[in-house]
C-alpha cells in the first residue's frame, strides 16, 4: 500500500516528461544542450528579465532573495545555478516561472504564507513549469493574452505571457503533483501545501474578484485545496513546517507589503489579513497603523472609529512606529483638540526619520496649532 | 507598460482619453495667460496650449467605462509624447473617481495628496510610481501639497512627475509637470514653477458645477 503514491506520483511524473513529445530538463547540465527553438525560447525569456530589472520592477532585499534560493536549491539540488528566484515588487498573490529558469514569486505572495513550507508549496510547483519546459508546451490562448494586458507585467514576450497569466489546467495539475512529489522529497511537512491555495481563495473572496485573471485558466482552487489535503492525508509523517525561519526573514517584507496595497487602494486586501487574528499573527504590531488607514480609506459607517481604534493599537503595541502619530495628531487637529495634537505631532517629529517625507506638514500644522 | 503609460500621460497630462477639442494654439508675449472657466495662468512664451479646456472624460472605473466631469488644460514645448504640463479642476464628487473617493473642504493637504497618489497608480496600472517627495505649498494662496515622484518604462528611463494640488469647496485642482529625468525634466522645471506661481482661481469657480450632458449618459 505504502508503495501505491510513489508508482502514480512516478507514473504522472514520467507523463510529464514527454508530454507533447517534449522531453524534461533532468538536471542543469541538460541546458547545455538546447534546441535552436528552445534557445531561442531562452533569450526571448532572456530579454524579459532585463525589462524586469531595468523597469525597476523587482523588489530588493538581499537576504530574503538569498533564502529563498536557498529552499529553491533544496528543492531542486541538481538545477542549482540554474533555477533562479527573484521577488517581483507587486502586492497581487502570484508566482511566475519563465522558461530559462527564472522565477519570480510577488511580494504579496511572500506576506502571505506562513512558513517555509508554503513557500516550497509555490516554488516547487513553479520549478515544474520550467523543468517540464512548459512554456514550450503551452500554447497561448486569446483569454490568457487579454488577461496578460491587466497583469501588471511589461507585455514583451508570448513565453513572459503564458508564464505568468497561467498554463492549461493539465499542465498545471501536472506543476501541483510534481510540486508535491518534491516537497515530500525535500522533508518538507505536506500537510502545509493545501494552505497556499486557501491564501488565495480568503483574496478572490475579500476583494470579490470575479474570475481572477491569473487564476482563470487554472484549477478551480477549491479542487485544489481538497486534492492537495487528500495527497497530503495519505502521507504518514510530518516534516519541516520552518515557520521561524521563513517569519524571521519576511516580517519586513510583510510591514511593506501592506504599505503598498494602502499606496494602491488594496484596502481590502490589508482589511482582510488585519481582522483575521490567524493571519494578523504574522504581522508585525504596526501593521495596525495599515488598518487605521485601511478602514480610513473605505469610509463606511463606523470606519472612523475603527480606524482610531486601530491607530491606537498601533500606539499601544509599536510605540517606535512614527506614521501612527501623525495619523492621531491630525485626528486631534481635526477636532480641535489642540494639546492633544500637538502631543502626538511632537511624538512623531521625535521619532520619524529626518528626511522622511511628511516631516513638512507636521512642521507646518505644530505651527498652525 | 506602452499602455499603462499612455494612460499614465493621460491621467496626469490631459486628465482625459478623449480629446474633444484637439485646438492648440502658440502662446506668445501677446496672449500669455490660459483661462478657463475656474482659473488662469500664464504660460511660458514658446509654449503650445489647448485654447478651451477639456470638459469630461471617459474613465475605467471597476471595469466600466464612466463619464466623469472635469475641467482640463494642457501645456507642452516638445508634444505631449515627451512632456507637458497639465492644469485639472475636478469637481469634489469626482475628485478622485477611480478609488471613489470625493473632496471635501476640511480635507487636509497630505490627505488630499495621498488620495491623488493612490488614485494615479490605479488608474494607470503603474504600482511602482515612487514618491520622491512630498511636501506642503501653496498655490494661489492656498494650503497644498507637493509631490514629486517618478517611475521607469520598460527601457529603464526614469520620467519624473511633480504635482502641485489643493482642495477646497470647489473641488480638487492640480497642476502637473511630467517629463523624462534626463535632459527635459530640468530645462523646464523653472517654467513650469513660474506657471504654478501664476495660478489664480477665477470667479467661475464657484458656479454650480455642471451636470452631466445627456449624450454622455448614453455611454454610461
Amino acid at each position: 500500500m505504502r508503495y501505491i503514491l510513489p508508482v502514480i506520483l512516478l507514473l504522472t511524473l514520467a507523463g510529464c516528461a514527454t508530454t507533447g513529445g517534449v522531453t524534461a530538463l533532468t538536471s542543469a547540465k541538460d541546458t547545455e544542450n538546447l534546441q535552436d527553438k528552445e534557445r531561442r525560447l531562452w533569450h526571448e525569456a532572456g530579454g524579459f528579465d532585463d525589462t524586469i530589472e531595468r523597469s525597476g520592477q523587482l523588489y530588493e532585499n538581499r537576504s530574503a532573495t538569498a533564502y529563498l534560493q536557498s529552499v529553491m536549491d533544496r528543492l531542486y539540488p541538481e538545477f542549482k545555478g540554474k533555477i533562479r528566484i527573484q521577488i517581483y515588487d507587486s502586492t497581487q498573490l502570484n508566482a511566475f516561472a519563465l522558461p530559462n529558469g527564472s522565477i519570480y514569486i510577488n511580494l504579496g505572495m511572500l506576506a502571505r504564507i506562513e512558513n517555509e513550507a508554503q513557500l516550497a508549496a509555490v516554488l516547487g510547483h513553479e520549478a515544474v513549469h520550467f523543468v517540464n519546459k512548459h512554456s514550450f508546451l503551452q500554447r497561448v490562448s486569446t483569454k490568457n493574452m487579454a488577461a496578460f494586458a491587466v497583469s501588471g507585467i511589461p507585455f514583451s514576450s508570448l513565453a513572459a505571457a503564458s508564464s505568468i497569466s497561467g498554463y492549461s489546467r493539465d499542465l498545471e495539475r501536472e506543476a501541483d503533483a510534481g510540486g508535491y512529489a518534491r516537497l515530500v522529497k525535500s522533508g518538507y511537512d505536506p500537510r502545509e501545501a493545501h494552505k497556499v491555495f486557501q491564501h488565495l481563495a480568503d483574496e478572490v473572496k475579500a476583494l470579490d474578484i470575479e474570475e481572477p485573471y491569473f487564476f482563470s485558466s487554472h484549477p478551480q482552487l477549491n479542487d485544489r485545496i481538497n486534492e492537495f489535503k487528500s495527497m497530503s492525508a495519505r502521507h504518514s509523517g510530518g516534516g519541516r513546517v520552518g515557520s521561524k525561519s521563513y517569519n524571521s526573514i519576511m516580517s519586513p517584507l510583510r510591514l511593506d507589503a501592506l504599505r503598498k496595497d494602502i499606496g494602491q487602494d488594496r484596502y481590502r486586501s490589508v482589511i482582510l489579513v488585519m481582522e483575521d487574528g490567524s493571519k494578523r499573527a504574522y504581522y508585525p504590531a504596526a501593521g495596525y497603523y495599515y488598518l487605521g488607514e485601511a478602514y480610513s480609506r473605505r469610509d463606511e459607517k463606523g470606519d472612523d472609529k475603527k480606524a482610531l481604534d486601530a491607530y491606537r493599537k498601533a500606539e499601544k503595541l509599536a510605540p517606535k512606529f512614527s506614521p501612527t502619530y501623525m495619523r492621531l495628531g491630525m485626528y486631534y487637529m481635526k477636532i480641535g483638540n489642540k494639546g492633544k495634537a500637538r502631543h502626538y505631532f511632537n511624538r512623531y517629529l521625535s521619532l520619524a526619520s529626518k528626511d522622511a517625507n511628511d516631516r513638512g506638514y507636521v512642521q507646518q500644522y505644530l505651527k498652525s496649532l | 507598460m506602452m499602455k499603462k503609460i499612455l494612460t499614465l500621460i493621460g491621467s496626469v497630462l490631459l486628465s482625459s482619453g478623449c480629446a474633444q477639442t484637439a485646438y492648440w494654439t502658440m502662446t506668445d508675449d501677446m496672449n500669455p495667460v490660459a483661462k478657463s472657466t475656474s482659473f488662469e495662468m500664464t504660460i511660458p512664451e514658446g509654449w503650445v496650449r489647448t485654447t478651451q479646456p477639456e470638459t469630461w472624460e471617459r474613465i475605467d472605473i471597476d471595469g466600466e467605462l464612466q463619464t466623469v466631469l472635469l475641467e482640463s488644460m494642457a501645456v507642452t514645448y516638445d508634444g505631449l509624447g515627451i512632456h507637458g504640463i497639465s492644469v485639472t479642476r475636478r469637481y469634489s464628487d469626482t475628485a478622485f473617481p477611480t478609488i471613489k473617493k470625493k473632496s471635501t473642504a476640511n480635507m487636509l493637504p497630505l490627505e488630499a495628496a495621498d488620495l491623488y497618489v493612490a488614485e494615479l497608480r490605479k488608474r494607470s496600472g503603474l504600482e511602482r510610481l515612487k514618491v520622491l517627495s512630498n511636501k506642503p505649498a501653496k498655490v494661489g494662496g492656498k494650503q497644498a501639497f507637493e509631490l514629486v515622484m517618478q517611475y521607469k518604462n520598460d527601457d529603464g528611463l526614469r520620467i519624473k512627475i511633480m504635482t502641485y494640488g489643493f482642495v477646497d469647496k470647489t473641488g480638487f485642482y492640480t497642476i502637473s509637470y511630467r517629463a523624462p529625468y534626463l535632459y527635459y525634466y530640468d530645462r523646464d522645471y523653472a517654467k513650469f514653477k513660474k506657471l504654478v506661481s501664476s495660478f489664480r482661481q477665477l470667479k467661475g469657480a464657484f458656479d454650480p458645477p455642471p451636470k452631466i450632458p445627456a449624450w454622455a449618459k448614453l455611454f454610461t
